[in-house]
């Protein structure tokens, strides 16, 4: 029963495309910034210092999953070192697909923002700029 | 990141990870959260890290890292494939399927029907927090009753260290010991009720007994004089929504008596005493007239006592003797027999009351474990029977699914495999047996109820206590059902069963015959024991009880206020009335008695039931004058209350050959009459035939009758009635016209037993057509394997009727030997149940031949009906089969 909620879950997700979510784009991004050397937990590490976010290692898992499945992420597994108790890590790396779809989202941001008239700045820019 | 050293991470928690994520995932997860524990193994506490670590893991419940159980665990796909092995041969054999569930289904829903009934058979009394200190000081001599002095009670509390509380209790008698309903009224809203269950209790009873105070002062209730406590449902009438502590009540005539003091909660069901309301003792202790009644001389209360925690009965009762003899105001010899412990005061546990206890002036009609005994070996004889079946038909089917287990065999399946396939298949059928079980005793609930007058509630099902009882039984069953043949057809060998020779013979015939003959017994000692309850009742309803309680109907008179003289003569002015009288209680009701003896004899006293009647009263019961004469309006010394008419029984314990002209001395009370006996009148049954036959004195005294008793022609019934009761309400305007019919009187007396009749009955039928239903089983297994022998026999010229005859022998003999072995298991069975009635009929002989007869002849047909086919089909078509 409660299997099936959770491939019922897991189809929605797929359905939703290649759709990038603010949290798999913070992920996406901070893989590039990572690069060469991201993986799960580095990637957790990054976030927390650089957005503040308290996120768990599962959800960073789940994220890159994701990534994976809609093809933004590729990886592969790196030498097995001792401080993972002899583990191999994965790596992750932003393929060409995931780059056009940062630059998508860089760029539609980028656009409705210089669309915002000055008027409606004016007011609420208080301070800095 | 380098590390000093190396941590190992929560052994639970890793293993969990192991369990639970996807391999291709697991490294890399279980990696990162090793190198994160290090991290934090490095700054934090251990037990911080591993908290955290802990919390991470839980936190890969997530979907994408779940393994898939559903489509790749090994163990889910052999009981999926089990599953539909199960579903599959169930569906291909739908009649035998149907038997095998429908038994087990019946016996399953009358278990569960039963086991409900005897939990709260067992629970009576039990709602008192600390039930096991509380007990009944009752009176055991050669005729033991219930009620003691009432100052005993207090006396035990002041005497005895062991005791902590004690009360004393009356329900409120009329005259002659009948229960009688008062008519309470609510003035101010002219609200007016006949209350049964009235009581007289002490101050102390909330010290006693356990009572959920509603409205009012638990602690002063009963001590005010007119206080009034009242149940919640007697409340509700009078006080619908409003509150009903200080207003007034009338109690009879006596406007605006009693002041409610308080309302409690009913007692529960299971109680042995139920009460509407209870009048404190300070308003009786406030009337003068009854200082008698709260004298030691005066055994008429029901005294319970509270011990302290951890004393034991046994102390007190030890210690009784000494300390009564200080009290009692008796003669020498009354008080040796004390001390000899020839008569004596003991302690009944509360909660043995209902079930144990049945002397005289029980509070209410008790139940008795004899019964209880005959419900719980009858379901589970039924159970046994059921359980039989499903064990035949299991290994029966089995024998059906050789080729399967040959190839499972072949193609490697385990021994364990195919251990775990049957198992799963009879789990499967008897739980699915179990819930439709559920639903049925849900369902029967109320009928159920309405047949042993009970108050199960089947949502008690749905406790661990009852639940962990049913899956017990049925885990047994199908245990029990898949041993057998999974470890036969585990012995054989597959190349054998694919070759056809293992197949042939199914095997255990032996064990199949011995499970018959055990479920014959159980069924030959439920239908017999059913046919003796029946004698013994019907000999009960038919034994001449010495009057006549035909077509006499009892009319509650209120004795407030005489006005029988002029019911009596309204009455007997109606056509279709034959005779009236008036008379305290009517046979088969509760006695006062008060002790007499022959004047010039004063040591030998009779202690004798006390009935006042009316000189109608012979006439109308027809009762048998031995000798003397019946009492006389006209003389002066019968009206005044000192002629007496006495019983066969009272004569004999006088000594006397003649009792009539007898003078003697009849104390009651605190008076003293001195009389004479001017009849003696044929013993006749006043009592239920529980009891034998005791000393019973008569007399006329008018301010004592209860009841008015009409004989009537039967067939002006209803016209009678109408005409009465419109009488009746002329006279009594204020009262309600109540009325029974003396022959359904005596017979509610038996109400048990004939209670126990109707479940007997249906339980036997059941058990009875469970067994056959299993023997068709057996039969139609069996006359598959003697298809060939049949054919044979026929082409060597054997007749239809020597084949059904050859066929029907060797069950015919089982059942016999079945049967001689269950008569004697019955017989003492049921002389033990017999004990319980003074009057018995016996066991007659003709009870087993017609049982063995019944069982034989039903077993006759089946066999036949079931084996005519084979036995009439063409011998060619049975030989050339392979």
């Amino acid at each position: 029963m409660f299997l099936d909620l959770f491939y019922i879950y897991e189809n929605w997700y797929q359905m939703k495309g290649t759709q990038l979510g603010e949290f798999e784009e913070l992920v996406l991004l901070i893989v590039g910034v990572l690069h060469p050397d991201a993986y799960g937990l580095s990637i957790r590490e990054e976030i927390i210092k650089q957005s503040g976010r308290k996120v768990a290692i599962g959800a960073v898992h789940s994220a890159l999953s994701r990534l994976q499945e809609k093809g933004f992420l590729s990886s592969d597994l790196a030498e097995a070192t001792h401080e993972r108790g002899g583990r191999r890590k994965r790596l992750f790396n932003i393929t060409a697909e995931g780059k056009r779809a940062l630059e998508r989202n860089h760029e539609m941001r980028n656009s409705l923002f210089n669309q915002i008239p000055e008027i409606a700045l004016k007011g609420l820019n208080l301070s800095g700029i | 990141m380098a590390f000093k050293e190396l941590h190992n991470t929560p052994k639970f928690a890793s293993r969990l990870l192991k369990w639970l994520i996807k391999d291709e995932l697991l490294e890399e997860i279980e990696g990162d959260l090793f190198e994160h524990y290090q991290c934090l193994r490095e700054d934090h506490s251990r037990f911080r890290a591993n908290w955290a670590y802990r919390f991470h893991v839980l936190n890969f419940v997530r979907p994408f890292a779940l393994k898939k159980f559903g489509q790749n665990s090994n163990q889910l796909i052999m009981y999926r494939s089990y599953f539909k092995f199960a579903v599959r041969s169930m569906l291909r054999k739908k009649t035998s399927t149907i038997f095998n569930l429908g038994g087990l289904v019946l016996a399953f829903t009358v278990c569960g029907l039963i086991y409900l009934h005897l939990k709260q058979e067992l629970s009576y009394d039990r709602f008192h927090e600390r039930a096991e200190d509380i007990y009944r000081v009752a009176w055991f001599n050669d005729n033991p009753q219930t009620r003691t002095p009432h100052p005993m009670a207090q006396a035990m509390v002041a005497d005895m260290p062991e005791v902590e509380a004690a009360v004393s209790l009356s329900p409120i008698y009329g005259p002659g010991l009948t229960k009688v309903t008062i008519p309470i009224t609510l003035e101010k809203s002219n609200i007016s009720f006949e209350e049964p269950n009235g009581f007289f209790a002490d101050s102390t009873f909330f010290d006693v007994f356990d009572v959920k105070f509603i409205e009012g002062n638990l602690n002063t209730a009963l001590e005010t004089v007119n206080g009034i406590v009242l149940s919640k449902s007697m409340a509700d009438r009078y006080f619908l929504n409003e509150k009903a502590v200080g207003n007034r009540l009338s109690f009879g005539p006596s406007t605006d008596m009693l002041e409610v003091v308080a309302v409690v909660e009913d007692f529960p069901l299971e109680s042995h005493f139920h009460f509407n309301f209870l009048i404190s003792y300070m308003t009786l202790k406030s009337m003068s007239f009854n200082d008698p009644w709260m004298s030691w001389d005066d055994f008429g209360h029901f005294n319970y006592v509270k011990l302290r925690a951890g004393a034991t009965e046994e102390v007190v009762e030890a210690k009784i003797p000494e300390f009564v003899v200080k009290y009692l105001n008796w003669s020498e010899d009354g008080l040796n027999d004390i001390r000899q412990g020839d008569a004596r005061f003991d302690l009944q546990p509360i909660t043995d009351i209902h079930l144990k206890s049945n002397i005289r002036w029980e509070l209410e009609s008790n139940s008795s474990m004899t019964y209880l005994i005959i419900y719980g070996v009858s379901g589970l004889f039924i159970l046994l029977i059921s359980i039989i079946n499903f064990v035949n038909l299991s290994t029966a089917r089995s024998a059906q699914r050789l080729k399967e287990v040959g190839v499972k065999k072949t193609l490697g399946a385990k021994k364990g495999e195919l251990l775990t396939q049957f198992v799963f298949e009879s789990v499967l059928m008897s739980y699915l047996a179990l819930v439709i079980a559920v639903f049925l005793i849900r369902g029967l609930e109320s009928n159920f109820n309405q047949l042993v007058s009970g108050n199960i509630d089947s949502a008690q099902l749905f406790s661990f206590e009852v639940i962990g009882f049913l899956v017990l039984i049925t885990t047994i069953t199908a245990v029990l059902a898949a041993a057998y043949p999974s470890i036969y057809l585990n012995a054989l060998k597959p190349g054998e069963i694919l070759k056809g020779q293992g197949g042939k013979k199914i095997g255990g015939a032996k064990i199949r015959m011995a499970l018959l003959g055990v479920q014959f017994i159980a069924a030959v000692i439920m239908i017999s024991g059913s046919l003796i309850i029946s004698d013994q009742i019907r000999f009960i309803k038919n034994k001449d009880l010495g009057f006549s309680a035909e077509n006499l109907v009892v009319i509650d008179i209120d004795n407030w206020e005489d006005r029988s003289e002029i019911l009596k003569n309204r009455f007997l002015q109606i056509a279709g009335v034959a005779d009236v009288s008036t008379i305290s209680n009517p046979p088969g009701g509760q006695f006062n008695q008060h002790p007499f003896y022959a004047e010039n004899d004063p040591n030998n006293r009779i202690d004798a039931s006390e009935i006042f009647v009316d000189h109608e009263a012979f006439q109308v019961l027809g009762v048998e004058l031995l000798e003397g004469r019946l009492l006389d309006k006209a003389l002066a010394a019968d009206s005044a209350g000192t002629s007496f008419i006495v019983n066969e029984a009272a004569v004999k314990e006088l000594g006397l050959e003649s009792a009539a002209g007898t003078d003697i001395v009849w104390l009651d009370n605190e008076n003293q009459v001195k009389g004479q006996i001017v009849g003696v009148v044929k013993d006749f049954h006043y009592q239920s035939l529980h009891t034998p036959i005791r000393p019973l004195i008569m007399t006329i005294r008018t301010q004592s009758y209860n009841k008015l008793m009409v004989k009537f022609n039967a067939q002006s019934l209803s016209k009678v009635m109408g005409d009465m009761e419109n009488a009746y309400s002329e006279i009594y305007p204020e009262v309600d016209f109540e009325y029974s019919f003396l022959d359904q009187q005596i017979s509610s007396l038996y109400e048990e037993e004939s209670k126990t009749l109707l479940l007997t009955t249906w339980l036997s039928a059941i058990s009875i057509f469970l067994s056959i239903a299993g023997l068709i089983g057996i039969v139609m297994i069996a006359l598959k394997q003697r298809v060939k022998e049949i054919g044979i026999r026929k082409v060597l010229g054997a007749s239809i009727y020597q084949i059904l005859i050859l066929i029907n022998v060797r069950y015919l003999l089982v059942a016999c030997l079945g049967t001689a072995l269950a008569i004697p298991v019955t017989f003492s069975l049921m002389r033990g149940w017999l004990e319980n009635f003074t009057y018995q009929n016996g066991i007659s002989p003709f009870v087993f031949v017609i049982t063995t007869i019944t069982l034989l002849t039903l077993i006759f047909i089946t066999i036949s009906v079931i084996s005519i086919r084979t036995a009439k089909a063409n011998p060619a078509l049975a030989l050339r089969n392979e």
